[in-house]
């Protein structure tokens, strides 16, 4: 084998030059003069780097793919995601980010967003939030993001109600090999290594650790924290398995290390199990079941969560019918123990249970036309029953063009924290808890077109129209605060992105958003702290990002980006728009060695981006790096 | 693309460092991907068993949707495997692939490619399959790769079904599986 290959690579060496002639101006009439070596090295005209799917599902759905991430030079998960159009992403210190998509954004208030990695949910429950700073994947194992804006509740589940980011690594058997990488820079670094080995004939695991240190940002207007972060996360992941029967085994383990005080920082463990198996041509069957656990303590408070869910899958084609049936079953225990201030969870502990079932058919009414219509029921033994429908209907004239419009219903379940915190102050209720909180309410109606209107371009534009009902007000009733369900309305906005593959060597991606938020509460009541639930959103945002192939070895990436303005609530301050850019520069030696040189907010010294108290200044960063593959 | 060129001035030094790079047609991915297709029948060898009798023509097929049209079929007519002509077949499902020698399985709103793959399995047939319709694969599965149009084979599924690839093309692959 080695020695085919080496007598290949002479061939295409040798093949390089004539094809680089026959291609000059080749048609497909002459693609039958070339050679199998010489059509390896025909450049061809794509709208996208690497083949993506065009993918025919009716939702508003950006895909970040590997590639992006590793051409753009950002080295933490958070920071890619800024490549998402759809996605709002605000740094908040040297580790924590809120993220949202189609507003809401904030610390607390972002709390509509669901987020999946290899099938598992990292969205902790007990506080609606995700913790952005506990998940550290080696960023070239990802395979792809699937970010989906709008609600995802009939698949997803409860918590899917603005958005739905699924993150995807790679399969086992695609990474074969030692690959390394490490970065430095005056206040971060980062170093990671892996190794794939085959198992078998039909199987392959890797292993890998991912190491990151960042120092501390500057503060913001309100207080300076100790934000300097650090930790490792090391896990693996093996596939076994052909067209007919696939298992993935998968799992990681972590520690990060936060300054605030001696033993601040989190810990937790997670793994997963899948098979997916064809039982038929037209049946086939996936399960799927996973263990995760993190504590975090922080100034005093502790937090933990264990998770254990599983979840089976049947996918059926009968006639026009593509029928896609499930049910899961979930149990978390949380624990919650504050010594800093006076709120409390009463109890501090709690098992939960939840049970779903779903069920959605893909039916095709004529050649081009489908309706999609499905529902998830689901129980929750803290807050009783959930029924979650959506209706889509798709129109594909052509393989170029999708057409789409949906109406569906998602809810945010109400947390521990919404019913069951409470405080004393000096003895007299200060907080009490809130029995009777029930889920955020959302009906969301969107429309869009998806489609690729020339070959070099791709092109996708989306509107939504949200309907908001029982969002939390924090009231004062009968001389104590409590949580209710009293602020209603709307939100509607418009999304767009394209990319076009100008030349064979630049390919330039742009893209926006609009948000226009009208949220109110109802006559009669007043909401003590609005901006943890409505959160801080620019009303718009844009992006554009410039590859370029300067030369084979030599490659230049470039990320702007122009965020609006967000206004001052109360005692939050204003954060002024701001226009940023990020890029990488690249020298690939050859397939083992790549040395690069990125860097991110490059145009100003540091700007705010979050209007929390806390927020600290997200700063230049410019960073060396090299990763070798053998 | 050369107006392009012109009224971007500022980039013209990587225009120049570029036109000294690797060179280009104006071809699509798909164009490509159909000229490759009729050639895996010369690099790979069937059974006797698997291959069409006496002097009947070798059948390439394409299983769901077909995203090349009549390039492939003109693709197909400038090749020949042992003196036998190659024929394209399309297919709106796998139940009948199974006479099929190379199959290029797209997947359509009848059946997924899973499920073709599932119904071709262990048959001496060299399954295509390819990136932009999604991760399941077949022996060949076609791959965009800066700009060029690559492969993966998995060669220990090829074994299964008595197919012997030959190193030639092997060596294009991007990895082999075995």
């Amino acid at each position: 084998m080695r020695r085919s290959l080496t007598i290949g690579a002479c061939v295409v060496a040798a093949a390089i030059a004539s094809a680089a002639r026959a291609s000059a101006g080749a048609s497909e009439q002459d693609l039958a003069n070339l050679s199998i070596e010489q059509l390896a090295q025909i450049e061809v005209r794509s709208a996208s780097k690497t083949d993506e799917p065009l993918s025919s599902a009716p939702a508003a759905l950006y895909v970040i793919t590997g590639d992006e991430i590793l051409s753009s030079g950002m080295d933490s998960l958070p920071e890619a995601l800024r490549l998402a159009p759809n996605l709002q992403v605000q740094q908040i210190d040297a580790s924590n980010y809120a993220i949202s998509a189609r507003g809401f954004n904030g610390i607390e208030s972002s709390n509509k967003l669901l987020v999946l990695i290899d099938g598992r949910s990292v969205y902790a429950p007990l506080a609606s939030a995700v913790y952005w700073n506990l998940h550290w994947p080696m960023l070239e194992d990802i395979q792809q993001i699937e970010v989906i804006s709008g609600p995802g509740g009939t698949l997803f589940g409860p918590n899917a109600v603005n958005g739905v980011i699924n993150i995807t690594t790679r399969d086992a058997r695609d990474t074969l090999g030692t690959t390394a990488r490490g970065t430095a820079g005056a206040t971060e670094r980062t170093a990671a290594i892996q190794q794939g080995f085959a198992l078998g004939g039909s199987g392959a695991v890797r292993l890998y650790g991912n190491w990151h240190d960042s120092e501390g940002l500057p503060a913001g207007p309100g207080v300076d924290t100790e934000d300097d972060y650090r930790g490792w996360q090391a896990g693996f992941r093996s596939d076994f398995g052909d067209d007919v029967d696939h298992v993935t085994v998968q799992g990681d383990l972590f520690r990060t290390d936060a300054e605030t005080l001696p033993g601040d920082g989190a810990k937790g463990q997670n793994l997963l199990a899948r098979w997916s198996h064809a039982i038929s041509p037209r049946t086939s069957v996936e399960i799927q079941s996973y263990y995760d656990y993190f504590k975090r303590d922080f100034l005093l408070a502790e937090e933990s969560v264990e998770t254990l869910d599983t979840e089976a899958q049947v996918n059926l084609t009968r006639g026009p019918n593509d029928i896609v049936a499930g049910v899961g079953l979930r149990t978390t225990r949380d624990r919650f123990i504050n010594n800093l201030n006076a709120f409390q969870l009463d109890p501090t502990s709690r098992r939960l249970w939840t049970y779903n079932l779903f069920l959605q058919d893909r039916l095709n009414i004529t050649p081009t036309v489908e309706l999609i219509a499905g529902t998830k029921v689901e129980r929750s033994s803290f807050t009783g029953w959930e029924v979650l429908p959506n209706l889509r209907l798709a129109w594909q004239p052509n393989d170029r063009t999708l057409l789409w419009a949906a109406a569906s219903r998602a809810v945010r379940t109400p947390s521990r924290i919404d019913r069951e915190l409470e405080a004393e102050i000096g003895g007299i209720p200060f907080l009490a808890q809130s029995p009777n909180f029930q889920s955020e309410d959302l009906i969301a109606l969107e429309a869009g077109y998806r489609g690729q209107p020339s070959s070099k371009i791709t092109f996708s534009i989306n509107g939504f129209l949200n309907f908001y009902r029982d969002l939390r007000t924090t009231e004062f009733v009968n001389g104590v605060f409590q949580l209710l369900n009293n602020r209603e309305g709307k939100t509607y906005g418009v999304e767009a992105w394209g990319t076009a593959q100008v030349t064979p060597w630049w390919r330039l991606s742009l893209g926006a958003a609009t948000l226009w938020k009208d949220l109110h509460v109802k006559e009669g009541h007043f909401d003590f702290i609005p901006r943890n639930v409505v959160g801080n959103d620019p009303n718009w945002q844009a992006k554009a990002q410039s590859q370029f192939d300067i030369t084979r070895r030599l490659q230049l990436t470039l990320d702007g980006r122009a965020v609006g303005r967000i206004k001052q609530i109360g005692a939050n301050p204003e954060v002024p728009s701001y226009v940023e850019l990020g890029g990488r520069l690249a020298y690939v030696l050859n397939d083992q060695l790549e040395l690069y040189v990125a860097g991110r907010n490059m145009l100003h010294s540091d700007h705010l981006e979050n209007n929390d108290l806390n927020a600290q200044l997200a700063k230049r960063s410019i960073y060396g790096g090299i990763r070798v593959h053998f | 693309m050369r107006r392009i060129r012109a009224i971007l001035p500022a980039i013209a030094v990587m225009v120049s460092l570029a036109a000294s790079g690797p060179a280009h047609a104006d071809v699509s991915a798909s164009d490509v991907k159909a000229a490759f297709l009729p050639r895996f029948a010369r690099y790979v060898t069937w059974p006797p068993s698997a291959l069409p009798g006496g002097a009947d023509p070798f059948v390439l097929c394409v299983v769901g949707d077909d995203p090349f049209g009549n390039e492939l079929d003109s693709a197909a007519r400038t090749q020949s495997v042992d003196g036998r002509r190659i024929v394209v077949r399309r297919l709106g499902s796998a139940d009948s692939a199974g006479s099929c020698q190379i199959a290029y399985v797209s997947g359509s709103r009848s059946q997924a490619i899973a499920q073709s793959l599932a119904s071709l399995r262990g048959k001496p047939v060299l399954t295509v399959t390819d990136a932009r319709n999604g991760g399941q694969r077949g022996i060949i599965h076609f791959t965009v790769v800066n700009g060029r149009v690559r492969f993966f084979i998995d060669d220990a599924d090829a074994e299964r079904r008595g197919l012997k690839i030959s190193s030639r093309l092997l060596a294009l692959a991007i990895s082999v599986k075995q």
